[in-house]
């Protein structure tokens, strides 16, 4: 894999050079999905498992994901053209009441390299907005973050809206972000956690099992 | 023995009383919700939780000068748009202990830099200094003061990030380092020269105060092998010129998972950790202090989750404590700022564990739960340091 120019400028994070590699490959009649699925997403993978390794840092991270998307800028229209869908669909936000947003960003950034359809909602989002972007987006996944304990709480009012909403069983919920735990996941009835933005990359295809 | 010979000689390995008894504030919103608890209206919480004298600093400032004029461009229900005195646009609460949301930056490249942020950076100028600094420096000098005094040292990656936002300095290390380094150069140098002018009063500073807040729960927010190639040489420039006039307490106050930075601050004699934020990855000074042996010093590490957990869990926490405090190099205070989930009760059943364990119930601590309001006196000898 490290002598494909393609995964090599995602993982070394050169958003030209992945330009560059997409279109001298498209030019030689590449497949795209074949681009995206061999060499794309699993450099961002292995940025993934440097993150987590401690070889990359937040810098790497953001690189490598805007070099993924100066790549994917070439492929999605041929993407769409062939009907090739996401990995999934992930509707993020931060909870109410929280203005966090840097954590959130960053987990974006990491499912769109993921290979995921992003809808990013913003920071300080009521349940009744995600409620209404679930209806909205059908997504697989809603993934919600806060920074502070005084916020957490609006990620147990998200899934009890859900609930009460009745769409709870046809999305997966994950959580995340400074105050959060496992242990409160699991207390609050959420499907997946992470630690770190490449974590939820794992965890949102482990959700799916894709 | 007062506060001044007690913070000396507990951050120098020697004979004391008894600990400082030190916090590090709290949430707006925490107080108000322990007035509902008990806690008595206009207090100075300082005062009125007993602390030792704590965080003072001469009233020299190392950051932009002038800064960029605040300005309310938004007043919403819940938040207001503003422009900060970092030339910052963000959204931030009313009454939230959030963090503000960015929403653009003055500094967004070279340009930027050096039309709207170097000038401000000009550690010559006297602007710096309040009119009066030659009556301060007479008195800070004249060997009466009882409590410890430090000096603000800046910061070398955290106002970049203040300025640029994560995302922008992130990414500024890959496509321009020759600026990122300029920056942090340009910072150093003015941190040097507005330091050189202070320490050349005659004041004698016990302590030096950094402020970076550049980890969160993963780790650094730069990579070691960056910071080791930028920023360890000028933190070297900087703590050696305190050192040469006797600071030999350099604190850094940095928030998050500080573990893989910790040994370059210490290469580069950043000596002493603040505020040991406990956090999910179970930091913890006992730990640290087995790790790093004597030459880090610590002030810090007492969990809020601690202090929300109840009265069993702070006690054994304090007793926990008390082998480290009483070795020496170590004030434990809250690992931050009290959040509003701890209960006031709690938060006085921690101070009088603390004060019984760590100050030995000395007859010199400070008064606890005496209705003082606030005063201006003494305000003269402090100057608002952001403890983020």
């Amino acid at each position: 894999m490290r002598d494909n120019p393609l995964y090599n400028a995602v993982l070394d994070g050169d958003a030209r050079g992945a330009k560059a590699a997409v279109e001298e490959a498209l030019a030689i009649g590449a497949d795209p999905q074949d681009l995206l699925s061999s060499y794309m997403i699993p450099a961002m993978d292995e940025v993934g498992k440097r993150f987590d390794d401690g070889e990359y840092f937040v810098p790497e991270l953001l690189i490598s994901a805007r070099a993924m998307k100066a790549g994917m800028e070439l492929l999605r229209p041929l993407l769409a053209e062939t009907g090739a869908k996401p990995v999934g669909t992930v509707v993020v936000g931060t909870v109410r009441g929280d203005l966090h947003d840097i954590g959130k960003n960053l987990v974006a950034s990491m499912l769109e390299g993921g290979g995921f359809k992003v809808i990013d909602l913003g920071v300080d989002v009521g349940p009744e907005k995600f409620t209404a972007a679930i209806t909205e987006h059908h997504p697989d996944i809603v993934a919600m973050s806060a920074l502070l304990t005084t916020t957490m709480p609006g990620m147990k009012a998200t899934i009890e809206e859900l609930t009460r909403a009745g769409i709870r069983n046809s999305v997966k919920v994950m959580i995340g972000g400074a105050p959060v735990t496992r242990r409160y996941a699991a207390e609050i009835g959420a499907d997946a956690f992470s630690e770190s933005a490449s974590g939820a990359v794992r965890e949102a295809k482990s959700l799916l099992n894709a | 023995m007062n506060s001044r010979q007690r913070f000396n000689a507990v951050m120098h390995y020697q004979r004391r009383d008894r600990s400082p008894i030190m916090d590090f504030g709290f949430w707006d919103e925490t107080l108000v919700i322990w007035q509902e608890q008990g806690l008595p209206k206009g207090i100075d919480p300082d005062r009125y939780f007993g602390m030792d004298p704590q965080w003072i600093t001469a009233p020299v400032n190392v950051q932009l000068c002038p800064s960029f004029d605040f300005k309310v461009l938004e007043d919403r229900a819940d938040t207001q748009i503003v422009v900060d005195n970092e030339g910052v646009t963000k959204e931030q609460g009313k009454f939230l202990g959030s963090i503000p949301r960015h929403i653009a930056h003055t500094l967004v490249d070279r340009t930027t830099w050096e039309k709207e942020f170097k000038w401000r950076l000009d550690g010559h100028s006297l602007a710096r200094f309040p009119h009066d600094w030659e009556e301060y420096t007479l008195k800070q000098s004249s060997g009466k003061r009882d409590y410890p005094l430090g000096i603000n040292a800046g910061s070398l990656y955290g106002w970049i990030r203040n300025w640029m936002g994560l995302e922008a300095v992130s990414v500024l290390v890959y496509d321009d380092r020759r600026l990122f380094d300029e920056m942090v150069e340009t910072i150093a140098d003015c941190i040097l020269a507005a330091l050189k002018r202070a320490l050349a009063s005659g004041i004698q500073f016990d302590y030096a105060l950094m402020w970076e807040d550049m980890c969160y729960r993963a780790g650094p927010l730069l990579s070691p092998r960056i910071f080791k190639e930028t920023l360890v040489p000028h933190y070297r420039r900087i703590t050696q010129l305190l050192k040469e006039h006797g600071v030999d307490v350099v604190v850094v106050d940095c928030d998050g998972d500080i573990t893989k930075l910790l040994p370059l601050w210490l290469e580069a004699g950043v000596n002493t950790m603040f505020p040991l934020e406990a956090g999910v990855w179970q930091a913890d000074p006992v730990a640290y202090r087995e790790r790093w042996g004597p030459d880090l010093l610590m002030i810090g590490g007492v969990g809020k989750r601690i202090l929300a957990a109840g009265t069993d869990v702070i006690d054994a926490e304090v007793e926990r404590l008390a082998p480290l405090v009483e070795a020496g190099g170590y004030i434990p205070t809250p690992d931050h700022r009290v959040p509003p989930d701890v209960p006031f009760a709690n938060y006085l059943h921690y101070l009088r564990a603390a004060r019984r364990v760590w100050g030995n119930n000395l007859s010199n601590l400070a008064p606890m739960l005496s209705n003082i309001q606030p005063t201006s006196s003494g305000a003269d000898d402090k100057f608002a340091w952001h403890l983020g």
